[in-house]
């Protein structure tokens, strides 16, 4: 057992030292408001840059108000002297010396249909706030003119479904809200933690075997542990990188949950309402309903992955021959995405059932309360079994394979190798 | 160490046949023969990655199991290292698999590679190091925890000089402790400095096993080499078959049955100054010549697996 753990330490150490790790540890969350970053300055800059428009008004009811809206919006807005002539316009249009005028004609007043005048169409983002400010002054001038205004009005934005929780008083009922929302955060993102984790260190396993067969590094080191101490070594350091990786990612929220956010909030009294995001965070419970399935998930496929490694010449052959294992955690991960769109079916808690996709599949419906709790829990017995037939069977197919140095096994000889190992 | 009855193939090609061998504790046993002949796979037997299709391979008295196989210290042909590693933490890691203390392993990797001129790449990546470094590096993982026998497969190919002459001197020195070693070459002058005991195999089979001296005296062509001081006299005794000069010394083939004295007297008594009169020892090498056929014919007998 001292070996075995030699082999976890070396295992963890050489790869939570590389640059490789340090990189993915740190980047995927810097990655991730790096994107909602760049997507929100890619907008804002590109409606920055032009932000004066010219206003016509041949409506003769118009003008001021849509002025005042789109100044609102951040526009600077010159109205036009009443009776300017379109053609005018046009003509500085094409001279370069406008980019866009807006016309407003009877149609405006009485559809909210407009003109943009312009060589070139608008930006995404400008005709929304343009085409929203104008819809809505039309709209508040039209109820403004009828009897009954105002309840018209709120017909036209849709009426409201108010749900009323029988049983419950408002605080909990405001509790109950809150914890249907964190289970769907904690459920996307376990999902997602599990599925990249799934893939990126069962890959790992995969690659780390192999990388010990080709070298024949693995002859010397199986002359003094048996393959099966190798082995369970071998997932367990890869395993403890991962969670290394997740703990940190957690660690990372829960400190901007704990300090950062009070800190922030005590600073500037105005982002009170951050402070609210804290009842979303996943209690000590789902965190650890998050290990069991990492762990059982993990030995899952990795053992899978290792076996796969242990039969392969190079990552050439490995690449083809782990396309079964990448689609047995795929599958679950597309059709857990369908669930988040709000299509759950009660048959989906049975697909989840199935123990090469629970991993993935079961924990996001545990967390959020699609699924009854004995299926969780025979689930997780299930792939407890899984983990412990599966390990078997990659056993003895690592056993052989990592000293044979012959072709890969056909599915014949893989059985044989099974039976005989 | 013994291997009774050993056979192995791969699919068509047989690369051990019928193999009985056993090796004394103590001694230094050389494993001889052309590239191909299967000295690798015997290795490989015996170390337990391959299997034998048939016979029984003994260590220390009993199966090679795993108690059994950390007693040895195995160099295999293929350098197999983890090239990413640095160079200290890689034989501490190899000590522990072993059986050593973390602390004790890195006392004793440190000494090694002080002894082998490697301190300064210690703190290095493995794949930093030449191939010749390499080597020494995966030397000392094999003598790192102290085995009682050693197996080093090809240990000098791919050595300059003097890092040859260092490798010897340790091999002599682990004897002089009282360890075994076996090493397979194809490097006669090696085996003939180094061996105790060889034993030539040929096509997959043993064709010579024999104390080194013992064979030699068996094998001897019954050839005296006499240099003279001065004028060297008219040879044309009866008993010398033929003469050939060989720069100053004259090397004569004496008839079956005569005993190398009678041709001393007979020189004495010519009066002349004698300053050599030495009976002629094959080399290793032309015995292993005449049994194996020419050491560099050797893709004849090249196995299709590639498993050598």
């Amino acid at each position: 057992m001292k070996q075995v753990w030699s082999v976890i330490r070396r295992e963890y150490v050489e790869r939570v030292k590389t640059r490789a790790f340090i990189l993915s540890t740190l980047g995927m969350p810097l990655l991730m408001i790096g994107i909602m970053a760049v997507f929100g300055l890619v907008a804002f800059l590109s409606e920055q840059s032009e932000r004066q428009i010219v206003l016509v008004d041949q409506s003769g009811q118009l003008g001021e108000r849509v002025r005042q809206a789109l100044d609102e919006a951040g526009y600077e807005v010159e109205l036009a002297a009443p009776g300017t002539a379109a053609e005018e316009l046009d003509q500085q249009v094409l001279d370069d010396e406008l980019e866009a005028y807006i016309l407003l004609d009877d149609a405006t007043a009485s559809e909210a249909v407009f003109h943009y005048r312009a060589k070139e169409p608008p930006g995404s983002v400008r005709s929304q706030l343009i085409r929203s400010a104008i819809v809505e002054e039309v709209v508040d001038m039209r109820l403004g003119q009828i009897e009954d205004g105002e309840s018209v009005r709120r017909l036209f934005e849709g009426g409201s479904l108010e749900y009323e929780p029988v049983g419950l008083d408002e605080a909990e009922a405001e509790e109950a809200e809150a914890e249907r929302i964190s289970g769907m955060i904690t459920g996307i993102a376990g999902g997602l933690i599990l599925y990249i984790m799934m893939l990126a260190y069962g890959a790992q396993t995969l690659q780390s075997v192999l990388e010990e067969k080709q070298s024949r590094v693995v002859e010397l080191v199986i002359s003094s542990l048996r393959p099966w101490q190798l082995m369970l070594g071998k997932i367990v350091g890869v395993g403890a990188v991962g969670l290394t990786q997740v703990a940190i990612w957690i660690g990372c929220v829960a400190l901007l949950a704990g300090l950062a956010l009070p800190g922030l909030i005590s600073a500037a009294p105005d982002l009170e309402e951050l402070g609210q995001v804290r009842q979303y965070l996943p209690g000590p419970g789902a965190i650890l309903l998050l290990l069991v399935f990492f762990l059982l998930g993990y030995f899952l496929y990795s053992s899978l992955f290792a076996a796969v490694g242990a039969m392969c010449k190079n990552l050439q052959e490995a690449g083809q021959a782990q396309t079964p294992l990448i689609i047995v955690i795929i599958v679950p991960f597309m059709m857990q995405m369908m669930t988040f769109q709000g299509n759950n079916m009660p048959w989906m808690n049975w697909v989840a059932l199935f123990p090469f996709f629970s991993p993935i599949m079961m924990y996001p419906r545990a967390v959020m309360g699609d699924v009854p709790a004995w299926m969780v829990a025979l689930s997780i017995v299930l792939m407890a079994v899984t983990v412990w037939g599966a390990a078997w069977v990659a056993g003895r197919i690592y056993k052989v394979g990592i000293l044979s140095q012959g072709n890969r096994p056909n599915l014949r000889e893989l059985l044989r190798w099974i039976r005989e190992a | 160490m013994r291997l009774t009855g050993v056979c192995k193939t791969f699919g068509a090609h047989t690369a051990v046949d019928d193999l009985d061998l056993a090796i004394e504790p103590g001694t230094i046993y050389g494993l001889l023969g052309p590239n191909g002949s299967g000295k690798t796979t015997t290795i490989r037997m015996m170390m337990g990655i391959l299997l034998p299709d048939g016979g029984s391979v003994e260590l220390f008295g009993g199966a090679p199991d795993f108690g059994r196989r950390s007693r040895v210290g195995y160099l295999p042909e293929e350098r197999g290292v983890y090239e990413k590693m640095k160079v200290l933490d890689q034989l501490v890691f190899f000590g522990e698999i072993r059986g050593l203390a973390r602390s004790l392993a890195r006392a004793r990797a440190e000494k090694w590679l002080e002894r082998l001129g490697l301190t300064e790449w210690a703190s290095k990546k493995v794949q930093t190091l030449s191939k010749g470094m390499q080597q020494k590096v995966q030397f000392i993982s094999t003598v790192l925890h102290d085995p009682e026998l050693l197996i080093l497969d090809e240990p000098f190919s791919g050595l300059d000089p003097i890092n040859q002459d260092v490798l010897e001197e340790i091999v002599l020195e682990e004897k002089e402790r009282g360890k075994t070693i076996l090493f397979s070459t194809h490097l006669m002058e090696q085996a003939e400095r180094l061996c105790e005991r060889v034993c030539l195999i040929s096509r997959a089979r043993k064709v010579l096993d024999d104390d080194l001296k013992e064979l030699k005296r068996r094998e001897r062509t019954g050839v005296v080499a006499v240099e003279f001081d001065g004028e060297a006299p008219r040879i044309a005794w009866p008993e010398v078959l033929e003469v050939e000069q060989v720069g100053d010394a004259f090397h004569l083939s004496l008839d079956d049955g005569v005993r190398p004295e009678e041709i001393l007297g007979a020189v004495l008594a010519e009066g002349v100054s004698l300053r050599r009169f030495e009976l002629l020892e094959p080399r290793l090498h032309e015995i292993f010549v005449r049994h194996a056929g020419d050491p560099g014919d050797d893709d004849s007998v090249q196995p299709a697996g590639g498993a050598s």
